[in-house]
């Protein structure tokens, strides 16, 4: 069930509740605003040329993550999950007249705790690439009654 | 009174914001980064349109212009909410003018994984002639 469907990063401070009144979808909000204020924090991101554009989306089960990385081969694009950092690191290698270069691209992101690190899964397509990462069933919160004497 | 309603929000209407990303998607164009070499026999451009396949590309070529419109493919799902975005929906489009240099009809392109290539060989009046001295 979508409740309500935002498009701009700054409209998501319009209602969070309302947003993500289950507590998957606001994990990840969490993280990804962390994650997005440590980047910004580091210098302009965006001058940088070994730097690519990242979108992200989620649905009930999943989370996407979509990264620009055009004219690359596809195995020279490594995704990695290691302690909760999904890195993308592309490679391209390119003849030149003063002789062979090597351009590498990566940018790493924290992911939610609510991932299943095991079923995650990639496409390359158009110079694309979408990694799919499925989130854990939700956990149903452990009630403990206490008996009164 | 009539010019007043129209003017007031009313929580029946949709909210004029609701889809301004997807409108924008729709209207809004960017020139994609791009590089031009020259060799003796044609120019070659190279250009970066990510997200873009084959059946969304149009390139026109006339004796003074290059046109190259590029639309992206994919659309999100309907499930889908978008959480945090960097990249545009916008629209490529590409115009390079040239001086009646090229030969329209041999023009040859080719799009891979969001790089398209084109090769635009010179008419033979701008190659360039070595002349032998008898």
């Amino acid at each position: 069930m979508r409740i309500i469907k935002y498009h701009t990063p700054t409209r998501r401070y319009f209602n969070p509740a309302a947003v993500y009144n289950r507590s998957l979808g606001h994990g990840f909000e969490a993280e990804i605003n962390r994650w997005f204020d440590t980047a910004a924090s580091g210098g302009s991101q965006q001058a940088s040329p070994a730097q690519f554009k990242v979108d992200f989306y989620q649905d009930e089960t999943h989370v996407y993550v979509r990264a620009e990385l055009p004219g690359f081969a596809r195995d020279a694009i490594a995704v990695e999950v290691v302690e909760g950092k999904l890195t993308i690191e592309a490679t391209r290698e390119s003849k030149e007249e003063s002789g062979q270069t090597e351009a590498k691209l990566n940018r790493s992101l924290v992911l939610p705790d609510d991932i299943k690190v095991d079923g995650i899964s990639a496409a390359y397509e158009a110079g694309v690439l979408t990694v799919t990462l499925p989130k854990k069933e939700e956990v149903k919160p452990r009630k403990v009654t206490v008996e009164v004497k | 009174m009539n010019c007043i309603t129209n003017v007031m929000p009313s929580p029946s209407r949709t909210p004029v914001a609701k889809n301004d990303h997807d409108v924008q998607g729709r209207d809004e164009t960017r020139e994609p980064h791009y590089e031009v070499k020259e060799t003796a026999d044609a120019f070659g451009v190279t250009v970066t349109l990510p997200g873009v396949v084959k059946d969304g590309l149009e390139i026109t070529a006339d004796e003074n212009r290059l046109i190259i419109v590029g639309k992206r493919a994919w659309a999100r799902p309907e499930q889908w909410t978008e959480v945090y975005r960097e990249t545009s929906d916008a629209t490529y489009i590409l115009e390079l003018t040239h001086e009646n240099s090229i030969v329209p009809e041999k023009v040859n392109a080719e799009l891979r994984d969001g790089i398209l290539q084109i090769s635009l060989p010179k008419v033979a009046a701008i190659k360039p002639r070595k002349i032998s001295i008898g």
